[in-house]
């Protein structure tokens, strides 16, 4: 476990971006009680500025929480927390209108018309002239499709529309982070790609992006970096690509003289095993196309050969169910 | 990193215009103004129904009603003070703040952000408005029912100490009778707002607030526990029968006006205290 996070930490630092980047998010040593319960421990999360960060784990991993107490929502029982160079929760104040979140999903008033509820959440945003306020508000709810709606009680809406009503309240104005807890829940598959869509207009307008999620392929599709919690701790972070290429460098070769392949692959030092329909060869520090042509000089006839690149399914499951055992 | 541009709080002004609108939009309020408007009209009704003055009306205040509709708002408030008032008041204050959590919404408003003691300024203004909305409703509903259904007798308002008043002072005894509830109320409303910043279920705000009014009232039938009479909120609110004589004995308006003050600021600090900590 601990030797993945350092692979992921030290890919992340070949990447091509800068080397110290400023980060939008941070925390250190943050835990939380309530009660008896440990709810999040430890966690030391980094939010690089311009990233989309996917926050996985399973349900009661402590996602939320860190989510909660980042945006001081809560206090954390111990450890610190910096948003856009602020300490939480005391400098909400200053950092918090240039933050827009949709937390434990949407919260909306059941009695007034989804219009109604997103002018008033219009109302308290410090950021907002008076002057803009109703035309905010109309361009929001055209944007995630509930123009049509608009005027219809709250209370009468689908999950999925309350979701983007929720949606709507966090984009109100241009917002430097955007901490989006959960936001495909109950939406289909058309609203889910429209979430992809405006995280992916946010992260090329420069914003940073926080994404909590159960769904795998929601993350991988949208999120630059990932960091993965197990029961309040975190398990894993660091840049999606990295996470999942420093997980198995493993070249897969089919061939049918897996015996030759053996033999030629250990006189050439390179550590290997019989797998079905062929061999696999770990790659450690051997390019693939070195491996490839040992075994092609040797007269291994060779039907395919594959570096296998662990999806993100593949990592989290590894990484949860060994934290949790 | 650029640095940090523009506002960290909306306009005071729009926030508060903002809460008025959401306290006033709410079907429940408008139902439960548009049943205490209700009160006067019935009293007034059957004031009249009953036939005038009767033999032994001693200093009952409906009984003072009959021929003396200026009397009226002023029964009506000494009526609705001991439960249907405080009943809408805590309803107020349990949406304000419990209500907003049950629903998620306390969350966004810290996350616009809302400044916590802003917060807590904000939902007491919410809640004083509903107070004072109630209030003035009962009052003006009062005169208007007063004056046309039962009549001004003629010479004016007869008051408890014997004398009559001309309409005119009359009506500002009612302006008097209608702020003394106000402050009443408002104690109710910053203790039922402390009940509410601690728990995100509105129903308790209301047990709590309903439940304490009762339970103070069994406190002072009982005579033992008449030491405890100085420190209940009820204890002062028969004064408002006080704005009917003449000359106004201040001692009683004044006493219950400061005992509520000081439930007022006790309730205050505890729901600031409260807010200023809270995770949501």
């Amino acid at each position: 476990m601990t030797s993945l996070t350092t692979e992921a930490g030290a890919a992340g630092a070949e990447a091509p971006a800068a080397p110290a980047r400023a980060l939008a998010a941070q925390t250190r040593g943050l835990r939380k009680v309530f009660g008896r319960t440990v709810a999040v421990d430890s966690v030391d999360l980094d939010v690089p500025a311009g990233a989309v960060v996917g926050v996985l784990g399973p349900n009661g991993s402590g996602k939320t929480t860190v989510i909660r107490m980042l945006l001081g929502l809560c206090r954390p029982t111990a450890g610190s927390v910096s948003l856009l160079g602020a300490s939480m929760p005391d400098g909400a104040g200053s950092v918090l209108p240039h933050v827009g979140a949709l937390v434990e999903g949407p919260g909306f008033h059941p009695f007034l018309s989804g219009r109604e509820n997103l002018l008033r959440c219009a109302a308290f945003e410090p950021l907002l002239p008076s002057s803009r306020i109703v035309s905010t508000v109309d361009d929001a709810l055209d944007r995630v499709g509930l123009a049509d709606a608009a005027r219809r009680a709250y209370r009468g809406y689908s999950l999925g529309m309350k979701q983007r009503l929720g949606l709507a309240a966090a984009l109100l104005v241009p917002r430097r982070l955007v901490v989006l807890d959960e936001p495909t829940n109950g939406l289909d598959p058309a609203g889910t790609r429209e979430v992809r869509r405006i995280v992916g207009e946010l992260h090329a307008a420069g914003s940073t992006v926080l994404v909590s999620s159960h769904l795998l392929a929601e993350v991988e599709a949208t999120c630059t970096h990932v960091a993965v919690l197990q029961a309040g701790v975190v398990v894993a972070q660091g840049e999606l690509a990295g996470l999942l290429a420093g997980d198995q460098p493993v070249l897969e070769v089919a061939t049918p003289s897996v015996d030759l392949a053996l033999a030629t692959l250990r006189a050439a030092g390179v550590p290997a095993r019989a797998c079905r329909g062929g061999v696999e060869a770990e790659l450690l520090g051997t390019p693939p196309a070195a491996v490839v042509e040992a075994l092609v000089l040797a007269g291994v006839p060779v039907s395919e050969a594959r570096r296998r690149r662990a999806g993100l399914e593949e990592l989290f499951a590894a990484l949860t169910e060994e934290g949790g055992a | 990193m650029t640095t940090m541009a523009g506002a960290t709080a909306a306009p005071l002004h729009r926030m508060l215009r903002s809460e008025l609108r959401w306290a006033f939009r709410r079907p429940r309020t408008i139902v439960a103004l548009a049943l205490l408007s209700a009160l006067p009209v019935a009293i007034g009704v059957g004031v009249v129904l009953a036939g005038g003055p009767q033999g032994e009306h001693g200093e009952s205040l409906i009984a003072q009603v009959a021929g003396n509709g200026l009397v009226l708002p002023i029964a009506a408030l000494s009526a609705a003070i001991f439960l249907l008032l405080p009943l809408v008041v805590s309803m107020s204050a349990a949406d304000a703040l419990a209500g907003e959590s049950v629903h998620g919404t306390l969350r966004g408003l810290l996350l616009a952000p809302v400044g916590r003691i802003r917060l807590v300024v904000v939902k007491s203004f919410g809640v004083l408005a509903v107070t004072t909305a109630a209030v003035l409703l009962i009052a003006a509903v009062g005169v208007v029912t007063g004056l046309v259904v039962v009549g001004d007798g003629g010479d004016g308002v007869l008051t408890l100490s014997g004398t009559s008043l001309p309409v005119l002072p009359a009506l500002w005894r009612v302006a008097l009778a209608a702020l003394w509830t106000i402050v009443q109320l408002s104690a109710i409303g910053a203790v039922a707002l402390a009940v509410s910043s601690v728990t995100e279920h509105p129903l308790v705000v209301l047990a709590v607030t309903v439940g304490g009014l009762i339970f103070t009232g069994v406190l002072t039938a009982i005579p033992a526990m008449d030491w405890l009479e100085p420190v209940l909120l009820p204890t002062g609110w028969s004064a408002i029968a006080d704005v009917l004589r003449d000359p106004v004995p201040w001692d009683q308006l004044l006493s219950s006006s400061y005992r509520a003050g000081c439930y007022l600021l006790i309730g205050w600090s505890l729901t600031l205290a409260r807010m200023v900590t809270r995770d949501a």
